[in-house]
């Protein structure tokens, strides 16, 4: 039996209405595989082949994946979550018990997009870390590192705002105390305050706004920024592959000296 | 497909895991969507409940039709009892206004005519004007169920006081 | 390049400043690159599907953790009762920390935005191609600038009374302390590998130890009035 569904897909996949849409078709050649990355829109954001060193686990720890992997899922998470949600002042609270306790799934849904949401903060940290000791900031990296910072301090931006969102005790005072401290920047400070707030005090515009950059503002931008993020990664020659690296390289010629511990000249 | 040479009916290691990998996601998959349908239809409705108490019989006049625009029904006194009629127009969906000069149920939108019995009498509206269920509570007020469709001019979808 | 000189020269070039490369082109030779041929995989799968297998297990592990724990939620906003203590989420306590210590002008502003801009500047500062370990060089020089940072800084914490960043900052001197006594020769790996270790590594460790040490203090040791308590002591 489970050679005619191989058969039947196999015709589906010969129709012209299959072949307008897939232009390449599946296959394990070579050049098919190339075309599965290069001929797909989302995909071909990728080079069609990578440095093997690039693939090592110990190398990276996968941590930049995982950390894409948390934002797919808090988008998948979060949409539904908007279905029941209402951003207005007490009703927020209202639904996000509604949430909790009658909407089905509602209270895996919530525990999932909030877990997550922790996971995608300490990864971020992890991956910065990691991605700085192994030294793969260096040049011609330079601005990849910077569009990290700038992804880090939208992750955190990012949960700052879905923070407020549940309109609990929890949300209402570490929102405040947080936007006290925005007042706090010289000269700007009660300006910056009151237009994070859309008012004097964390109220119903507050929310809103929130609610706004938390949902659509962010997100389109951490997109913008991850695709930009990947593309540099492929311009810069690929994930930093330590000992393949041009300036290793040229330091390992000029001297064959090693450290005592057995490992080139350079930092880990 | 690239396929190893099997024999007969044995299944390559890469069949086995490929079965294997694509029937599991299958099963995630249906289970995701059910379990995704589920969430997305709602258990609890925030809207008014579609029984009306209309209140007491005696304040509708024999051969009276009275339109309560906040909940969409006529309340129609006739020889043979109290009915009720859904003033919402089945063409699509405008309330519907008693002409008692006429003699008819009119609708604004596309003209769709309606006797107090809510047979149709012209327009583009497609179907009667439904009948809704009537009772009444222990008080004695009377009862319109909204969401329940009783025959037309049947015995049982009147109420006798 | 047709005049007889031997060979055409690059500029000069200061090479831990932005390497180049350096092309000596002897006449009636062509440059020639040796190139070196990196073993290279496809994309799809290799790439793919690992990130996918990472990812499934990464989806797992939260989904169990989904099913088994609940998110927070405590009693409706009430803007005329503060909870005692009011904490910021977990990765702002560090910040919170540090707000009981300095007024919100600092703690709040001026540092994180000055580690902000250190952290967008780190690469392009005077990149050390070479990596060497910080004292392995100009060390008696490096020793006495090391002594005024570290005394200036612990000095400076110590006025403010915090004890908290203090320690971090006193067992990282102490590293980079052992680490001037060390060198490529010395007994133990440990210390070979402390001697080889660059500036920047000091100064992103220091700044990752406060980080958790801070943190940490904020979630668990921190209760009413933010006052000291010990993590088994309440909330």
């Amino acid at each position: 039996m489970a050679k005619t569904v191989d058969q039947y897909f196999n015709d589906v996949c010969e129709t012209r209405v299959w072949r307008s849409i897939f232009r390449s078709g599946t296959g394990s050649s070579t050049l098919k595989r190339a075309l599965a990355i290069q001929q797909n829109v989302f995909l071909h954001l990728f080079s069609t082949k990578v440095r093997t060193r690039m693939l090592s686990f110990s190398a990276t720890w996968y941590l930049g994946t995982l950390t894409l992997g948390t934002f797919l899922i808090l988008v998948a998470t979060g949409i539904p979550l908007m279905l029941y949600y209402h951003p207005s002042v007490p009703q927020a609270y209202a639904d996000t018990k509604d949430l909790q306790f009658v909407v089905s799934s509602g209270m895996f849904l919530r525990n999932l997009h909030r877990w997550s949401a922790h996971a995608m903060v300490f990864l971020v940290f992890a991956h910065m870390f990691k991605v700085f000791y192994r030294g793969a900031y260096r040049p011609p990296r330079e601005f990849n590192w910077v569009i990290g910072v700038v992804l880090l301090l939208i992750t955190l931006l990012l949960s700052y705002t879905g923070y407020l969102l549940p309109w609990d005790q929890l949300a209402y005072w570490a929102i405040t105390v947080g936007s006290n401290i925005a007042s706090a920047v010289p000269v700007m400070g009660e300006k910056i305050h009151f237009l994070l707030l859309g008012g004097n005090a964390v109220n119903a515009n507050a929310l809103l706004r929130f609610y706004v950059l938390h949902c659509m503002i962010l997100p389109l931008t951490a997109m913008f920024f991850v695709a930009i993020h990947f593309w540099r990664i492929r311009k810069d020659g690929g994930l930093y592959a330590h000992s393949s690296e041009p300036s290793v390289l040229r330091a390992n010629e000029e001297s064959k000296t090693l450290t005592a511990s057995g490992n080139p000249k350079e930092a880990k | 497909m690239d396929e190893e040479k099997t024999t007969g009916k044995d299944l390559s290691r890469r069949q086995f895991f490929t079965k294997l990998g694509l029937g599991s996601m299958s099963i995630a998959a249906a289970g995701s969507v059910a379990f995704a349908y589920q969430y997305l239809e709602p258990n609890v409705l925030y809207e008014p409940s579609p029984v009306v108490n209309a209140g007491k019989p005696d304040r509708y006049p024999l051969d009276s039709v009275t339109l309560d625009v906040n909940s969409g029904i006529y309340i129609i006194h006739s020889q043979e009892g109290f009915f009720s009629v859904s003033a919402v127009c089945t063409h699509l969906g405008c309330l519907t206004a008693w002409k008692p000069e006429l003699n008819m149920i009119a609708c604004p939108c596309h003209g769709s005519k309606f006797q107090r019995n809510g047979a149709k009498i012209e327009g583009p509206a497609p179907k009667p004007l439904p009948w809704k269920r009537v009772w009444l509570n222990d008080d004695g007020d009377l009862l319109v169920d909204r969401s329940t469709d009783v025959p037309a001019l049947a015995r049982d979808s009147f109420v006798r006081v | 390049m047709a005049d007889s000189k031997d060979f055409v020269a690059g500029v000069d070039s200061n090479a831990k400043k932005s390497p180049r490369r350096i092309v000596f082109i002897t006449r009636r030779t062509s440059a020639q690159v040796k190139a070196e041929t990196e073993e290279q995989v496809q994309t799809f799968p290799e790439v793919l599907f690992r990130a996918a297998v990472a990812i499934e297990v990464l989806a797992v592990i939260l989904v169990w953790t989904a099913l088994m724990f609940n998110a927070p939620l405590e009693g409706l906003a009430d803007p005329s009762h503060t909870p005692n203590p009011a904490k910021a989420p977990w990765y702002f306590l560090g910040l919170q920390e540090m707000l009981h210590y300095f007024p919100p002008v600092v703690a709040g502003v001026l540092v994180p935005g000055l580690v902000v801009m250190a952290l967008i500047v780190i690469p392009y500062f005077k990149v050390n191609i070479e990596a060497d370990g910080l004292f392995l060089k100009d060390r008696q020089k490096r020793l006495r600038i090391f002594y005024v940072v570290a005394i200036g800084l612990s000095l400076f914490l110590l006025a403010f009374k915090v004890y908290a960043a203090l320690v971090p900052t006193l067992i990282m001197a102490g590293l980079m302390l052992l680490a001037s006594q060390c060198s490529s020769q010395s007994a133990s790996p440990f210390r070979r590998y402390l001697a080889a270790r660059p500036l920047s590594y000091w100064v992103m460790t220091w700044f990752l130890f406060e980080l958790v040490v801070l943190t940490a203090i904020g979630t668990f040791f921190r209760g009413p009035g933010w006052s000291f308590i010990w993590p088994w002591q309440g909330s």
